[in-house]
């Protein structure tokens, strides 16, 4: 059974990850959408019968393939309860991107969830690009994603998540307004 | 014939199968008649990845009494760079190397090409 | 010099903890190598034919004395004594063991070295100008916005799994001594007539099975605005290039697929819908990382020096030296000093041990604690009193580090090919070293004058030779080693690729080959010509004939 894990809490500095149960039915495309109950659908049929699904009373989400755009998404995010992301392989860094934009400029505040050859040695990366629920593929427990996610005591450079880079860092030491002090020992 | 080759996992030096174990000696590995009789070497020496890397097979020949691998890149793999003699198994220097910097090869190098990733 | 904060150093260990850990999941079998290679790939570690090879990030090109220090140390500690600068200005070191990478990584790491992201499908390391600092043509010091890339780039969250590797080069001077259009990004900074700093934006060049020059996709973009430029560029780059054909997944191919402006068009429309806020530099920020380029002040002197001219005037060989291997420098009275790790007949771009910490010590004294590393595979002192250069130069010879012939006919460039790596077709070294030791006499050499040759084992191209006046690609010929020569290629500021001469030829055949080429050249040569700007004018047919005439 795949096994969901969720962050919770807000802003990096107050993330946790619990087990989560599952939710959602993935529907593909050849079967029918069951009456009731939540799904994830495929872009195409949410851009064929996105209207019909989204008024039918219950949460829609939809699973992004690495090739497809999710500004064609853009007029439903609002409405999806989680986009799904595929990682086809671990090596493919396409949803990286995908889940920035979508944190980025198109705004979307619900569920993006990693599926698919998701490994803890890239916890950090889902992280920071707006992931907040992971089907891990290599049995990683919730304790060893934050772990993995958490490495770095420091950030170079922006990213979806709300983690100061390191310049912001040193502009607040400067400013006398940094209470975070680096450590004065040589690493 | 054939002899199983791979890269320790923790050193990364280039070894060739002997009998379930693994020697740093072309010389010393041992040698199969042809990818079916090596086959189940190299299911087994698969399913050692935390001793080597990339295991397969190569095809050798014997020279003057003197077995070497057909791949002009498998020799040096065999041997060591050509810039410093000094560097890497060519280094002991005994008959057997002698023989296999001596030797002529022609063939066209087998089976790493396949394996060879970016 | 370039000088870490605590933030810098807490990176490099997270970093150096991170890959202890992986390496050890490795070595227990938690991870497969294939999900371990990007791993160990992004921490610089290849496996080679012989070892591991371990490939040390040397930004910009730029060392400390302790960390040129730090590199003899761990070459010594963790490999045979010696390592190998690359024409990507980082340093490779060919027999390190998995098991020690972890503790020569940490052992970099307290002089602010690492080998991060040197491999891997991800933005590698940013290569200038490398008289950054020290040379009068530039408008800035390329090496800030160097750093200010490096950092943007370090473990970026979104751009660490890109369809293939990344490279970025910057110069600030007409003059390009970073071939900044074969590769991906290439920047070259400029100041507009109001003091303004802009970068023009170059991208898709690159080397390889298909040779691109970078084409300009912005002329003038604000330099305020670079990293969320870039930004746009590799957002671009990681959704819609192709990710089926390894062959076919570097920028220069996407960019060639549709089109200079489509590919325009979509950075600029991703530039346009991204806040730049969150991620361009602030002012703060770039005043701080160019305060931490610090260089102490430079003595007044006279233009010319009485020591460095009485040198010239009794030794000849000093002379020749001052002649190839001296640059001016912008302060008067000092200069800039090539070392050249190109003796003829031994391994182009390598150094030992006691060589390293003995340019080391010249940088100590005489060049302000700073020395460089050149994309030809050789280093530099870039801040050298013309008092001192005399002195400079006995202490090289004594170490077999000024061999006086940096841009003639025995600089060559050649990567390590296949005496080292697995990637190679066929050698490249002792075709670099035959090539060497037919023209090692000096005079002829220098008759000849500036002739660079570029040699690689294969078409991954590392040994630069689509950018060679004489560029020679080693290849397999059913199992044996076959050379093929091309022509007029060059990587400064009118770059072009070279042009493929005619059918491959054994090693045996390639030094009468040039020496063939060379005849040819100074029967015709007019003047001031070098070798290549004969080559444009009068094409490849008379050299084509001096060579293939030869061998029928």
């Amino acid at each position: 059974m795949p096994k969901l894990i969720k962050l919770d809490g807000e802003g990096s500095e107050n993330q946790t990850a619990r087990w989560a149960e599952e939710e959602f039915v993935f529907v593909p495309d050849e079967e029918p959408v069951p009456a009731t109950g939540d799904v994830v659908v495929t872009v195409g049929r949410l851009l064929g019968e996105g209207d019909a699904l989204l008024t039918s009373g219950r949460r829609i989400g939809v699973r992004v393939q690495p090739h497809e755009q999710v500004e064609t998404l853009a007029y439903d995010l609002p409405q999806l309860a989680v986009v799904e992301l595929v990682f086809a392989k671990f090596r493919d860094g396409r949803p990286y991107s995908t889940a920035s934009v979508l944190r980025g400029r198109l705004e979307y505040r619900g569920e993006v969830r990693a599926i698919g050859d998701v490994l803890r040695e890239q916890a950090l990366h889902m992280v920071r690009c707006g992931f907040d629920a992971f089907v891990p593929a290599d049995g990683s427990t919730p304790e060893e994603w934050m772990a993995a996610a958490h490495r770095y005591r420091h950030v170079y450079q922006r990213a979806a998540d709300d983690r100061q880079p390191i310049f912001a860092e040193r502009d607040m030491i400067a400013s006398g307004l940094g209470h975070n002090r680096p450590d004065e020992v040589e690493a | 014939m054939k002899v199983l080759t791979a890269n320790n996992l923790e050193d990364g030096e280039a070894v060739f199968w002997k009998g379930g174990q693994w020697a740093v000696r072309f010389h010393d590995g041992e040698r199969f008649a042809g990818d079916e009789d090596a086959a189940p070497a190299l299911a087994a020496a698969e399913a050692q990845p935390t001793v080597v890397v990339a295991p397969y097979l190569i095809d050798v020949e014997e020279i003057d009494g003197h077995w070497t691998p057909t791949a002009f890149r498998e020799r040096l793999r065999a041997l060591g760079p050509t810039n410093h003699p000094q560097h890497g198994k060519q280094a002991d220097g005994d008959a057997d190397v002698e023989a296999l910097r001596a030797a002529t090869f022609v063939a066209r190098s087998a089976g790493r090409v396949k394996l060879i990733k970016r | 010099m370039y000088r870490y904060d605590d933030f810098d150093r807490q990176m490099l260990a997270d970093r150096t903890s991170e890959f202890r850990l992986q390496t050890a999941r490795r070595l227990a079998g938690e991870i497969t190598e294939d999900q371990f290679k990007p791993l160990r790939l992004m921490n610089g570690l290849y496996l080679q034919m012989h070892a591991y090879m371990l490939r040390i990030a040397i930004p910009y090109g730029t060392l400390r004395t302790d960390q040129l220090r730090r590199l003899a140390q761990v070459a010594r500690a963790y490999d045979k004594g010696y390592g190998h600068f690359t024409t990507r200005t980082n340093l490779q070191l060919h027999w390190i063991k998995l098991r020690d990478a972890p503790d020569a990584i940490e052992s970099l790491a307290e002089v602010g070295l690492h080998a991060i992201q040197t491999s891997g499908n991800c933005i590698r390391n940013v290569t200038a100008d490398p008289y950054a600092g020290a040379t009068a043509d530039e408008i800035d010091d390329p090496r800030v916005w160097a750093e200010a890339i490096r950092q943007w780039s370090t473990v970026h969250p979104e751009f660490s799994y890109l369809p293939r590797k990344f490279k970025i080069a910057v110069t600030a001077a007409e003059k390009d001594r970073a071939a900044i259009r074969a590769y991906d990004i290439g920047l070259h900074l400029r100041r507009t007539r109001d003091g303004e700093l802009t970068f023009e934006v170059m991208v898709g060049g690159g080397q390889g099975r298909t040779p691109y020059l970078a084409k300009t996709i912005r002329e003038h973009l604000p330099a305020q605005r670079l990293l969320s430029y870039m930004n746009a560029i590799l957002r671009v780059y990681n959704r819609e290039s192709r990710r089926d054909n390894i062959h076919k997944q570097r920028i220069k191919i996407l960019v060639n697929t549709l089109g200079v402006e489509e590919f325009t068009r979509r950075v600029e429309a991703e530039f346009a819908a991204t806040d730049g806020t969150g991620i361009d530099l602030p002012d703060t920020e770039l005043a701080s990382i160019r305060a931490r380029f610090h260089v102490h002040a430079f003595e007044t002197l006279p233009a010319t020096s009485a020591a460095f001219e009485a040198a010239k005037a009794v030794d000849p060989e000093f002379a020749r030296f001052t002649r190839h291997n001296v640059h001016p420098h912008k302060v008067q009275g000092h200069a800039i000093v090539n070392v050249s790790l190109k003796v003829p007949g031994e391994t182009p771009g390598d150094a030992t041990s006691e060589q390293m910490e003995l340019v080391a010590d010249l940088a100590d004294r005489y060049s302000k604690g700073e020395a460089r590393v050149h994309y030809t595979q050789n280093l530099v002192l870039p801040h050298v009193k013309l008092d001192d250069v005399p002195a400079v130069y006995a202490a090289l010879a004594k170490a077999g580090l000024a061999t006086a012939n940096i841009d003639l006919i025995t600089d060559i460039i050649a990567c390590p090919g296949l005496d080292y790596c697995t990637l190679a077709n066929a050698r490249a070294i002792p075709v670099a070293q035959s090539i060497a030791r037919r023209f090692a006499d000096m005079d002829r050499a220098e008759q000849i004058g500036e002739l660079p040759i570029r040699i690689s084992g294969c078409i991954n191209a590392c040994g630069h030779h689509h950018l060679g006046a004489i560029g020679i690609l080693g290849v397999d010929k059913k199992g044996e080693e076959y050379y093929q020569l091309s022509l007029g290629g060059s990587g400064d500021e009118k770059a072009a690729l070279a042009q493929i001469l005619g059918p491959a030829m054994p090693p045996g055949q390639i030094p009468d080959a040039i020496d063939a080429m060379v005849q040819t050249y100074m029967a015709i040569r007019q003047d001031g010509e070098r070798f290549l700007d004969t080559v444009r004018r009068a094409g490849l047919q008379p050299f084509k004939e001096a060579v293939y005439a030869e061998a029928h």
